[in-house]
């Protein structure tokens, strides 16, 4: 760490400071440049100088900025480019980064440096002429949004910046700056001012966090996979996030730029085309992902850029993983010594593992059923009943039924809670239906075509909401075998061993809690209630006992068995127990 | 503008099944008002009540749809109310996808898995942009709050709900069974379309 001219903190890697000081961002920054790892440069405007700035009402002070000035002439320095202008032009991003994350405050501005003069050197660099026009077109766009507050459409693909310049003024009546230095004070007052946001506000009240604290700022310079052949910007999970298999798994797209792979709107290659074009880059990247999977003790989400041939990290995270995956990764990663077993089994969520152990429909069965109808596949799982088209008819149907709609309004909702799996004929994976269903837990498939629903009604139906089919008859479900699923068995038995409970399929003289009134309808149980029907006890049964307050209820109630319920899982149970049990430690420590 | 009877069937088939209560909510109307109008409903045979709970029967549908272009005369004509509904429509779409954001994370190769909510950077990325949608959802309904004062009830029930989601209610983003975000605006978006006389259109 270095101060120029004490108020700007350069982020080189040479100490981590405190994330009181420079934030979340700053300190990852700092550490992974520690590391050694290739991380883009950056500057750090540090949280004491937010309080300046309110101090001062909102307006950087000129020491302030002048230490700004000399942290951007030093990026310009350690990467030869320079800001503002010249063939070779510096570009950097504007981010803000609190010591805790919150909601309200000004994320992200992109792009800051860039001019007409600096478009023509980018279209030079790129040899991309429509690059250099949109990344311009992007800067003024997000500028408006995030620092005037304008309200404006995408820019479209042929949009020029003057075109979005004008759409700011109109809609706000004040102009994007032309110079890069004024466009970059103004951000990050911005970024600064944001910490006293309305929305920003009433999440610390809401969470009791001082008024006092503030947000750093990050100005960090921009690299660019878009400057040829040998450039390009993908990401590179640790393992495999969807099966958990332990070989590094990632996207590679040549020649792509930023938001390209993340965004979806590329097609991206497999990273063995990045093995076979760009040997050191690739294998320098591999291993700086072992490396922060091995700090973080997690399965890591780097996102990086290639800039001619030359490797840059630019973030890592704890990757999204499959059910599947969090299973395996969480075995494998205890099993290399990496993290606790207590912690494994932490980090395999109750939802998960039911996901993992939800019967699946048997093979034979699909192979030979009829396909109905086929859509977007809205919200996973499996379910059938026989098809009814309203929604009444839903609710006053005695068996199981299956909803089948052309779209969804407010009044299907109550159709959609009392039906086993929803079918919509309009509308894709962002539709009504498809957020209603993912709330209820209902396996639904929407877009299956006009007409379609009713073709189905009166029929008996299977909906497979992870595959987006619907077929005639109801399929035979079968259980998953732990023994096909990589790591499972394992952690049953980790969970079976850490438990202090034994769960068994038959034991005289449980409490039965749904008996006794503590059936577990919605929301979570009341745990004190719990506890209390348990008292005494020596085993128990009941539907709430698969959920974290039930299993805490049954370790403070000192009961020695559970009694599992059909359709309970022994190792849904096991892990909640074994949970609650490492919980109940850690709290005995504290 | 438009009596009890018809603002009663009216909130009570953007409700789905409701109480007097319910309803009277959806509207910013008085309880009893409602209630008695709910109840001649069902004498007319528009409206089903059994212990309390209405429900739209099949004629009071069809009344209502024969009711509305001259209920809703006025707002349909005025340009100011299809330009603030151009306004919605953008923002349905952005508040569309970030609750599908918020129930299933990008994951690797285009595949989302559910969201387990132990990620709070992830979460507050959403809430936030919840929150600036939010924001332009305000001005929106200030709008049509001008055209007709009974929509401005929106606001304060988004901003409840809103409320709750920022003091770490995560329920109240998307959850169906309560008066959550999505279920408001799901709400609005289905008034809007039965004042407007126009048809939904999901995103593909």
């Amino acid at each position: 760490m270095t101060a120029v001219a004490d108020r700007v903190v350069v982020l080189d890697g040479s100490s981590v400071p405190d994330r009181e000081v420079v934030g979340n961002k700053g300190r990852s920054i700092a550490w992974m440049l520690s590391l050694g790892l290739p991380v883009p440069p950056a500057l750090c405007l540090p949280i004491e100088e937010c309080r300046r700035f309110h101090a001062a009402g909102g307006e950087l002070e000129d020491e302030a900025w002048r230490s700004v000035l000399a942290g951007v002439a030093g990026l310009e320095e350690k990467l030869g480019r320079s800001f503002g202008g010249g063939a070779n032009p510096l570009l950097v991003s504007v981010r803000s980064g609190a010591a805790v994350s919150m909601p309200g405050m000004m994320d992200t501005v992109l792009n800051l440096g860039i001019t007409d003069e600096v478009e023509e050197a980018l279209a030079a660099l790129s040899g991309d002429r429509d690059f250099a026009r949109s990344t311009h077109c992007r800067f003024v766009h997000q500028f408006g949004e995030t620092v005037l507050g304008a309200d404006l459409d995408e820019p479209g693909p042929d949009a020029t910046p003057a075109e979005v310049r004008e759409a700011v003024l109109r809609d706000t009546d004040e102009a994007v700056p032309t110079d890069p230095h004024e466009a970059l004070k103004a951000v990050i007052a911005t970024v600064f001012g944001s910490w006293s946001s309305r929305r920003a506000k009433a999440y610390r009240k809401h969470w009791g966090i001082s008024e006092d604290g503030g947000t750093a700022v990050i100005v960090q310079a921009m690299v660019f996979g878009n400057l040829g052949e040998d450039s390009g910007t993908g990401v590179l999970f640790s393992r495999n996030p969807l099966s958990g298999d332990p070989a590094p798994y990632g996207e590679w797209l040549p020649k792509g730029q930023g938001e390209d792979v993340v965004s979806g709107t590329h097609d991206p290659l497999p990273l063995e085309v990045l093995e076979g074009s760009m040997r050191g880059a690739h294998d320098r990247l591999i291993e700086a992902a072992k490396l922060l999977e091995h700090e973080h003790g997690d399965v890591q989400d780097v996102e990086f850029t290639v800039e001619r041939g030359e490797l840059w990290l630019l973030q890592t995270r704890s990757a999204k993983r499959s059910p599947l995956a969090a299973v395996r990764a969480a075995v494998d990663l205890a099993q290399e010594g990496a993290i606790e077993r207590a912690e494994a089994l932490r980090r395999v969520s109750a939802e998960q593992l039911a996901t993992v152990l939800a019967p699946k429909l048997a093979e034979a069965e699909v192979a030979k059923a009829e396909v109905l109808a086929r859509g977007v596949a809205a919200c996973p799982g499996v379910a059938s009943g026989i098809g009814v088209v309203d929604s009444e008819a839903a609710c006053k149907a005695d068996g199981d039924v299956v909803l089948a709609r052309p779209t969804t309004s407010p009044e299907d909702v109550s159709g959609m809670i009392a039906a086993r799996a929803v079918v919509t004929e309009r509308g894709g994976s962002t539709s009504h239906a498809a957020v209603v269903t993912r709330a209820l837990g209902r396996p639904s498939v929407v877009g299956v075509g006009e007409g379609v629903s009713d073709g189905l009604a009166g029929r008996e139906l299977t909906v497979d909401g992870s595959a987006g089919v619907v077929y005639a008859g109801i399929l035979l479900t079968e259980d998953v075998d732990p023994a096909t699923v990589p790591g499972l068995g394992t952690l049953i038995e980790w969970a079976r061993e850490a438990s202090p409970v034994a769960v068994v399929d038959e034991v005289p003289d449980s409490v039965d809690l749904d008996a006794a009134g503590a059936a577990l309808d919605e929301g979570a149980p009341d745990a004190g209630a719990l506890a209390e029907a348990l008292r005494g006890a020596t085993a128990a049964r009941g539907s709430a006992l698969a959920t974290a307050e039930g299993a805490r209820a049954v370790l403070e109630a000192g009961v020695g068995t559970v009694e599992r319920l059909p359709g309970q899982h022994e190792a849904a149970l096991l892990l909640r127990l074994a949970q609650e049990q490492s919980n109940l430690l850690e709290d005995k420590e504290r | 503008m438009t009596d009890t009877d018809l603002l009663a069937l009216h909130g009570l088939a953007v409700k789905k099944a409701g109480s007097p209560a319910a309803v009277a909510a959806v509207l910013g109307a008085d309880e009893s008002e409602i209630e008695s109008a709910l109840e001649a409903a069902v004498a007319e045979g528009r409206a089903a009540g059994a212990k309390g709970t209405f429900m739209v029967a099949p004629a009071g549908r069809e009344w209502l749809d024969s009711r509305y272009p001259e209920a809703y005369a006025e707002f349909r004509a005025d340009p100011a109310a299809s330009e603030a509904y151009e306004r919605f429509e953008r923002i349905n779409r952005e508040l569309l996808s970030l609750f599908t954001d918020w129930q299933m994370m990008p994951a690797a190769g285009g595949e989302r898995v559910p969201n387990d909510h132990s990620d709070a950077d992830y979460d507050n990325g959403v809430i936030d942009r919840l929150g600036a949608q939010h924001e332009r959802a305000e001005k929106v309904l200030d709008r049509f709050a001008e055209l007709d004062p009974r929509l401005g009830i929106y606001e304060t029930r988004l901003d409840e709900a809103y409320d709750r989601v920022l003091a770490g209610e995560i329920d109240w983003v998307s959850g169906a069974r309560i008066d959550s975000y999505h279920t408001v605006w799901f709400e609005l978006h289905e008034d809007l379309l039965r004042m407007l006389g126009r048809e939904r259109e999901e995103a593909p």
